[in-house]
């Protein structure tokens, strides 16, 4: 945690320093959330936005660290915390253990007929395709549904209306819907696979 | 259907947006109008759109990975921020929680509420948002608002205010439980307005008053909380205005109705203290009748809406009559017993008016300020007329702006100052059309002017005392323009100048305070001629100002003036006369004629006592200031009697953190050092300092004489270096508000000099004492602030030079020494009221220094054969 590099204005830069920052993001959220595992226990964790925030903070506190957009931090670490939530459920399926966060989705389906940690896998691949057509739709889901935040705490983070937000969202999953639909072996029409 | 390539996605895409906007039932429209055009891409888009009902079936990725509801608000119990634990969760609102909190760090005992932001605004808005909450509750010291007790950000990175946890009920609650009668109703809602007209004065709008935001708490103190969306008044009059009624569409949204909203909170017009006024007229209409303004309107928000913004309310005593008849007996029995008629028949009238007048759908025609509001209370309890019968508003409000016409425009910024700090925000009021159209034109160009203030002063930058530099910028900008575009208007302009004179001076800006009022009176008397009331005012606070810099002669001169002129003005009885008295009563003590102040100080009491009554503020006022002459003049016993009164009375109308509280137990603690009694002295003047830094910051002229107060006691406790830091503050504090050669500074810097003589560092205290002795020479009659010393301090040229003569004889400086002591004793016997201490210290030191020197005395024969 020593040297954050500062997301860049500059989009050349970008590419440069994102690495630097996936690794330093990644293993901070993964500290942050061990912390609050042995301090709590899985059940009694914190909410993955308060994770993000106390990532926001331990990172921007650190000295020469400026972050130019609190929203693009978070978008972008928001993309970080999937990363890190999709390795945890892979990793709990191998070792036969829990986790380190408390996945409300394992539980139960998403919605697809897929459930539990596949589905979560397949969704994180959906999104990085979807980042390529469209990068503010999927960073709306990794903020909404992979962290947990509101559309008005997202609406506030970037400054536009809630209508939009939602709006948004709802192009996101509907991406998703059809593109995990799609990829299912056989599937050719949306209807037919997927009424419930 | 495929999988759809991102180029297709981007085509598709924004006629997604537009079909997502779309009721249902006009998709099937907006689809054949696309596919006249286009067939495939309505077809991908048909499809596209039943695949999303059938995501909204599946509630697909509805619930989050990770839920953000699962633990947030319980885990923070038991949590540790600053000196505070988090015991439980009081209550839980969109921008944030607030916990119940006990003090943990083992110093102190004690409950606070813990007010947490929500962490998903931390960051700019937010965290802007939670910090101006701060930054304003830091400003406001006032017993009945809720105070900030600290405020940081957790090792977590947690921003939080720790508050004054205030244990009681709300205003409303408690007056119904109560059964509180009219009178004790309006007595609790003055607390209200008290506390409302503080935040105001710190050019602060609550914004959200509301019963649930004024408490009771068990001991009947009336408490204002929750600052979170005040602010600033008209901070940014456009983009707060848009924020302001989308809040509001917000909250509608959730269900919940704003009540207690101003017609121009709904609207979105600019939001000012007026807001303030209308919201505190709902709830003085809750209090009164138990009836919402908008009665059965309240039921649904677009009626509640329609009623702010359109109907007048029927009048509060229609109210009562209503609540106390047909199906709502219970409740009109409950509030006021059996004396329901009786109650509506003190309603009627007068308190119809005054509720009428606080609701006006246009700001411009409410009460001007919280304080006229209060004036008017005050004058309904004191049966007297009030400002809002009909008639004399017309009347006075057409004649002011009548009078004024042509100064207003030219005027904005200053009108600003208006808003903030006085009564006269009438300005903006008009009963004919036309006139109203101009008016509200104007009330635009004062928002914008005001903004325009406001931002160029960066309200949040660290300053030495908060809510002085805004405040001072504000009247610097406004002085300006009063000076360059009033020349032509010297009544309007005489008046301004000298509201804002009497305001710096209250900033402590004594140099720039006079000048002001010496333009001002020189205005004021191009056109009032001799007998007038404002010239009176002027001639009054300029005899003030003077006498805080020290020119007395000039400043009972003025002030004499100002008293015969409102003796003749306004009659001998005159609560405002006896404001003069006291003020030149004053001056005569600082100037040594305590003979000629008491009988004033006497005067000034006698018509407050009848005027205002025994418990009133201003009546605390003349017992401070008859207590000071009577205990220079050695009554100690009875000083102490009429400075006992007084405290109970400041304690009981201004509060504990008040400065003229702190003044008095000042006082007090002077009589009992008189008495020898230094311990007991000591902790009165140490609460009084912590009062008065409190309340006026940590730089003003009053805590450098309480420090110098202290300073004595504690020479005489044997504790020197503890007096020479209390010392050398005073003159940290004094030195750049009077510059140096004020004689304050003067008589500070001999008390230092006093102190490193006792500490045995002559060679300190030479200079010091040279430059001193040079300021008093100037003046040596006069001692600043007498009534707040000691009796037998005199810091006169003599006892000067005496000190001086002891500092070079520890120099080993005899030659010089003898000298100086002679010049001294000769100076002290000279005196008219010579101090035969301050001889016999001299003769004892000319002694001392006959013998160290081995030289025959030269001048001790004469004296010890006296």
């Amino acid at each position: 945690m020593k040297s954050m590099p500062e997301i860049p204005g500059d989009p050349v830069d970008e590419r440069v320093v994102a690495d630097a920052l996936f690794t330093t993001l990644y293993a901070e959220l993964h500290r942050l959330a061990r912390r609050e595992l042995n301090r709590r226990g899985p059940l009694g964790g914190l909410g993955a936005t308060t994770l993000l925030h106390e990532a926001y903070l331990s990172m921007s506190g650190t000295a020469g660290t400026v972050f130019v957009d609190r929203a693009r931090f978070m978008g972008y670490a928001a993309r970080v915390m999937r990363g890190l939530i999709i390795d945890d459920v892979r990793r709990r399926t191998a070792e036969k253990r829990g986790g380190l966060f408390r996945i409300t989705s394992l539980d139960g389906e998403i919605g697809l007929n897929v459930s539990g940690p596949q589905a979560l896998v397949r969704i994180g691949d959906a999104l990085d395709e979807l980042a390529q057509v469209d990068g503010d739709l999927s960073e709306i889901v990794d903020l909404k549904f992979f962290c947990g935040f509101s559309f008005a705490e997202i609406a506030a983070m970037r400054g536009v209306s809630e209508r939009t937000i939602q709006r948004n969202w709802e192009k996101g999953r509907l991406y998703l819907h059809q593109a995990l639909a799609s990829a299912r072996p056989g599937a050719t029409s949306v209807h037919a696979t997927h009424q419930p | 259907m495929p999988p759809i390539s991102p180029d297709r996605w981007r085509v598709l895409s924004p006629y997604l947006d537009e079909a997502l906007d779309l009721a249902t039932d006009q998709r099937g429209d907006w689809l054949a109008a696309i596919s006249s055009r286009d067939a495939v891409l309505a077809a991908d888009l048909r499809a596209m759109l039943s695949e999303h009902d059938v995501v909204l079936e599946q509630r697909f990725m509805d619930r989050a990975v990770l839920d953000p509801q699962s633990a947030l608000p319980t885990s923070l119990a038991g949590q540790v921020l600053g000196a505070y634990r988090l015991v439980s969760l009081i209550g839980q609102g969109g921008s944030g929680s607030v916990w119940l909190a006990e003090r943990c760090d083992g110093r102190f005992q004690g409950r606070a509420a813990v007010k947490l932001l929500n962490p998903s605004l931390i960051g700019r808005v937010g965290e802007e948002r939670f910090r101006r909450e701060g930054t304003i509750l830091a400003q406001l010291r006032h017993p009945r608002i809720a105070h900030l007790i600290d405020a940081g950000i957790s090792t977590t990175g947690q921003p939080y205010l720790v508050l004054e946890h205030v244990d009681g009920q709300t205003i409303d609650r408690y007056c119904d439980e109560g059964a509180l009668g009219i009178e004790a109703r309006i007595r609790l809602f003055l607390d209200v307005l008290d506390a409302v007209a503080h935040a105001h004065a710190n050019l602060v709008v609550h914004r959200d008053i509301k019963p649930g935001n004024v408490l009771v708490s068990t001991d009947g103190q009336v408490k204002l909380l929750d600052f979170g969306i005040a602010r600033l008044v008209q901070g940014d009059a456009t983009r707060d205005a848009a924020a302001e009624s989308s809040a509001i569409t917000r909250e509608i949204g959730k269900g919940m109705t704003p009540e207690f909203a101003a017609p121009e909170q709904v609207s979105g017009g600019p939001v000012t203290t007026a807001t303030d006024v209308y919201s505190l007229g709902v709830l003085l209409y809750v209090l009164l009748s138990g009836q919402h303004p908008a009665g059965d309107a309240t039921d649904a928000p677009e009626t509640l809406l329609r009623a702010i913004l359109l109907s007048d309310p029927p009048r509060v005593s229609d109210a009562v009559a209503r609540s106390s008849t047909g199906n709502v007996e219970a409740n009109g029995s409950a509030r006021y017993g059996s004396a329901a008629k009786r109650v509506r028949r003190m309603l009627r009238g007068d308190l119809d008016a005054i509720v009428a007048r606080a609701l006006k759908k246009d700001p411009a025609q409410r009460y001007s300020s919280v304080t006229a509001f209060a004036d008017d209370l005050h004058r309904f309890l004191r049966h007297e007329p009030v400002v809002a019968a009909p008639a004399t508003i017309r009347h006075r409000t057409a004649k002011f702006v009548r009078r004024h016409a042509r100064g207003v425009v030219g005027i904005a910024a200053v009108v600003v100052l208006i808003v903030a700090l006085t009564a006269l925000y009438t300005l903006r009021v008009s009963t004919e059309r036309d006139r109203a159209q101009r008016e509200k034109a104007k009330a635009v160009k004062v928002g914008e002017l005001l903004m325009t203030l406001l931002t160029s002063a960066d309200p949040f930058a660290p300053r030495s005392t908060p809510g002085e530099l805004t405040m001072r910028r504000l009247l610097d900008d406004g002085a300006e323009q009063v000076q360059r575009e009033l020349s032509g208007e010297p009544e309007l302009q005489a008046e301004m100048l000298t509201m804002m004179g009497r305001t710096y001076r209250r900033l402590g800006v004594y140099d720039k305070a006079q000048r002001l009022l010496e333009q001002a009176l020189a205005s004021g008397r191009k056109v009032y001629g001799v007998g007038d009331a404002r010239l009176a005012q002027t001639l009054q606070d300029l005899g003030v100002v003077l006498g805080d810099r020290g020119d007395y002669n000039a400043a009972a001169k003025y002030l004499e003036e100002a008293l015969v002129m409102r003796r003749r003005v306004l009659g001998r009885d005159n609560a405002d006369v006896a404001i003069t008295l006291s003020e030149l009563g004053r001056v005569y003590q600082d100037q040594g004629f305590n003979d000629r102040a008491e009988p004033l100080h006497r005067e000034a009491l006698l018509i407050r006592r009848t005027a205002l009554g025994e418990e009133h503020r201003e009546t605390a006022v003349s017992q401070s200031d008859l207590g000071s002459v009577l205990r220079l003049n050695g009554d100690l016993d009875a000083a102490e009697t009429i400075l006992r009164e007084c405290l109970a009375t400041n304690l009981k109308t201004r509060g504990e953190d008040h400065p003229n509280t702190a003044t008095t137990m000042g006082d007090l603690a002077l009589i009992a050092a008189t008495r020898g009694q230094y311990g007991s002295a000591e902790s009165q003047m140490r609460s009084a300092l912590a009062i008065q830094r409190k309340s006026l910051g940590a730089r003003h002229p009053a805590i450098a004489m309480t420090l110098n107060n202290l300073a004595h006691v504690l020479v005489a406790l044997g504790r020197n270096s503890e007096a020479a830091s209390a010392l050398q503050e005073a003159l940290d504090i004094v030195q750049p508000v009077l510059g140096s050669q004020h004689q304050l500074v003067a008589i500070y810097t001999i008390n230092r000099a006093a102190v490193h003589l006792a500490q045995n560092e002559p060679l300190a205290a030479e200079p010091l004492l040279r430059e001193a002795l040079r300021v008093r020479s100037q003046a040596p009659a006069i001692v600043p602030s007498r009534r707040r010393t000691f009796v037998e301090d005199s810091w006169s040229i003599g006892a000067t030079k005496s000190l001086l003569g002891a500092a070079l004889i520890a120099l080993g400086r005899y030659d010089e020494a003898e000298g100086v002591l002679l010049e001294a004793r000769r100076d002290l016997e000279a005196l008219p009221t010579a101090s035969p201490r301050e001889i016999a210290t001299t003769i004892d030191r000319l002694t001392n220094l006959y013998a160290v020197w081995g030289k025959p005395a030269r001048g001790t024969q004469t004296t010890t054969s006296r």
